[in-house]
């Protein structure tokens, strides 16, 4: 008698499972496709950057799909080679990175400790002072180029010192025009920290300073690797402030370096190409090295 | 450790709330104090202000001999385990309990040692190196515990630290934090809303409510002396029946006093005539405990006697709960019977004079004589 009623029922299932299965191997071959469409450009990049300079109006990357032994790492030995002399592509680099490194590292701590004393702390106007910071993150930065560099001017020639054409200058700008959003971002954070925790340290005998480094800031810290690997991202990538606030240095960005084959009649592909490639890598690595705790840091208060 | 004394305790709110309205009490050293209240009573907050968590709008706190209203909280000395049991989430449980002693600069020997200390009076051996998220509510509770004790503060603080527990794990911990006070002496001030809990654990119980203290006690004292009719409705579960009735005095060669209500009737006796004819109120508030109603079959004498129609009946195991209607009057009876009336019967409940308390309808006072101590 089960039996009857048994098999049509397990069969059912059977039959669900293998739908689910089916389903979501297209579902998967959907998405895989996709990611490839998107990874299109980026391999092209790569294969132009791998590929003899000469044969690059010839024919199309593809081409190396049926002759792979056309690659070869000529064009990066011949960009290394030049080695850290100022306006080659690793003195570049490196460039990006001093300036990138201090202004994400700044912004970061500034933004955490702005953010503490916002939910933490105990004074009037906080909630005002939030909402200010809010607004600022609507200001384009194009509208403060002109009053920063008279500030700066102002600056040197009040103290000597006119941070205008030097890495400082441009980190300040970054650093400035970073702490809005990040104060938003790790304030908005904190606020989901619960107050019990830090009633408790404070009874357990926690200062300030123990109780931002201890308690608050490990619970922060996916809120802060995301925040440091977006700004990270938006200081390698900018272009307009360096080329406005580097003015007359001999060092320059990765950005400006690009910028500058770009600028002849004649572009040098090869150097682009070449140069891209190296400008992705480091972003990519940051982003990797973060991805946990930045995906963490975007569902976070997202839950519970 | 030491006494705790709030004299005067007061919070008042920008808003213009008072949220506890001079509050005074005297916790003896090694007592076990309970402040219990429906919620919103002000019983956090006059935990929190002894804690220094909260400002103290007027009055003064004082732990042992020290005035401690300016004191920040960590220089109080003393310990509170919260509802949340907030553990800090990234440390492990030995790191969440040595924390306090570390911030203290004592040696590593002194913390080592108290944490096994702790650990092993709470049985959490086991689970030292494990993060709070690998460990069960019970576990986190014994943590937040350890957390209080390792420190040897002047006096414990808890604020309803078994409500996110399950109904038999609290019954454990209850009677673990009951043992775990025996064992330390230490004074503790817990804070629930649940008199169950209270009259459990505490020694003396502080009963708040709207800001106000409504009376101090031991559970027996709040149990069989409530001041008013607050206290009366608050201690006890299921809570005390309330009627109010008509108060008639005859006269004749023996004067006496009945109260009368639909279906209701109270012969009083002597002292509780005395008092009513005293008083010379027209109408008064009875209260019984449910506990306190039997099953009668005849009139009694002297006492309380109600015809009710059963409502609903509730076998609870080691006794019946009836919900009954007098009139307009509902009633809950805990009795022990083996053939409980069955829905819709009417019954008749008595209770003997001593176990009846008279409230002042206005002012809701007790009108039963003070405590003979």
């Amino acid at each position: 008698m089960t039996g009857f009623s048994l098999d049509p029922e397990l069969s059912r299932a059977r039959r669900i499972r293998s739908r689910m299965h089916l389903s979501r191997s297209a579902l998967n071959l959907g998405l895989g496709a996709v990611g490839v469409l998107w990874l299109v450009p980026t391999i092209s990049l790569a294969v132009f950057s791998l590929r003899p300079e000469g044969l690059f109006d010839v024919s199309g990357w593809w081409h190396v799909l049926t002759a792979p032994t056309q690659l070869t790492l000529h064009n990066y030995s011949a960009l290394f080679s030049q080695g850290f002399a100022a306006g080659g592509l690793l003195d570049s680099t490196l460039t990006s990175l001093v300036i990138t490194l201090p202004a994400t590292l700044l912004v970061t701590a500034l933004a955490s400790l702005a953010a503490y004393s916002l939910v933490f702390g105990n004074w009037r106007g906080r909630d005002v002072a939030f909402l200010v910071t809010v607004g600022l993150i609507v200001v384009p930065l194009q509208v403060a180029l002109i009053p920063v560099l008279e500030l700066y001017r102002s600056f040197g020639s009040l103290t000597g010192y006119n941070p205008f054409g030097t890495f400082a200058g441009v980190i300040i700008f970054h650093v400035g025009f970073g702490l809005p959003f990040g104060i938003f971002l790790m304030r908005n954070f904190y606020t989901g920290i619960p107050r019990d925790l830090v009633e408790a340290a404070r009874i357990e005998g926690a200062r300030e300073w123990t109780l931002f480094r201890r308690v608050v800031v490990p619970l922060g810290l996916p809120a802060a690797a995301a925040l440091a690997v977006f700004q990270f991202i938006w200081v390698w990538n900018d272009l307009l402030v360096a080329l406005i606030f580097l003015g007359g240095n001999p060092h320059q960005t990765l950005t400006l370096f690009l910028f500058d084959q770009t600028r002849s009649l004649a572009a040098d592909y090869w150097i682009i190409s070449t140069g891209a490639m190296v400008s992705i890598v480091v972003p990519l690595g940051v982003f990797f090295a973060f991805q946990r705790h930045f995906v963490r840091g975007l569902l976070a208060g997202a839950v519970k | 450790m030491s006494s705790v004394t709030l004299e005067g305790l007061t919070k008042q709110y920008p808003g213009g709330v008072l949220a506890l309205d001079h509050l005074s009490l005297e916790i003896a050293d090694g007592e076990f104090m309970c402040l219990v209240g429906p919620s919103g009573c002000g019983k956090t907050t006059a935990l929190r202000m002894i804690c220094g968590l909260e400002e103290i709008s007027a009055g003064v706190v004082r732990i042992g001999d020290r005035v401690v209203n300016d004191l920040a909280a960590r220089d109080r000395d003393i310990a509170l385990v919260f509802q949340s049991y907030a553990l800090y989430p990234h440390m492990t449980v030995f790191k969440n309990m040595s924390f306090g002693l570390e911030l203290r600069k004592r040696p590593r020997e002194e913390i080592n040692a108290a944490v096994a200390e702790a650990a092993r009076i709470l049985d959490l051996e086991a689970l030292l190196e494990r993060k709070p998220g690998q460990l069960s509510g019970g576990q986190r509770q014994r943590v937040a515990l350890g957390r209080a004790l390792v420190r040897h503060p002047s006096a414990f603080l808890m604020d309803e630290p078994l409500s996110n527990l399950d109904a038999k794990l609290r019954v454990q911990t209850r009677a673990e934090i009951a043992r775990l006070h025996r064992r330390l002496g230490t004074t503790m001030i817990y804070v629930t809303h649940d008199q169950i809990e209270a009259m459990t654990m505490a020694d003396r119980i502080a009963v708040i409510n709207q800001g106000v203290l409504e009376q101090v006690g031991t559970p027996r004292e709040l149990y069989e002396q409530p001041r008013n009719q607050f206290v009366a409705g608050f201690i006890g579960s299921p809570a005390m029946n309330f009627m109010q009735l008509e108060v008639v005095n005859e006269a004749g060669r023996h004067e006496t006093t009945r109260l009368l209500g639909t279906g209701i009737e109270m012969q009083t006796d002597q002292s509780q005539a005395a008092r009513l004819r005293s008083s010379g109120l027209q109408h008064v508030v009875l209260g019984v405990r449910p506990e306190h109603l039997v099953l009668a079959s005849t009139n009694t004498e002297y006492g309380l006697v109600i015809a009710a129609r059963v409502d609903v009946v509730e076998f609870l195991g080691n006794g019946t709960s009836i919900h009954a209607r007098a009139g307009e009057q509902d009633l809950i009876a805990t009795i022990d019977a083996s053939e409980p009336p069955a829905v819709g019967d009417t019954v008749l409940l008595s209770a003997p004079p001593r176990h009846i308390h008279l409230f002042d309808p206005q002012s809701g006072l007790s009108l039963d004589p003070p405590a003979t101590p």
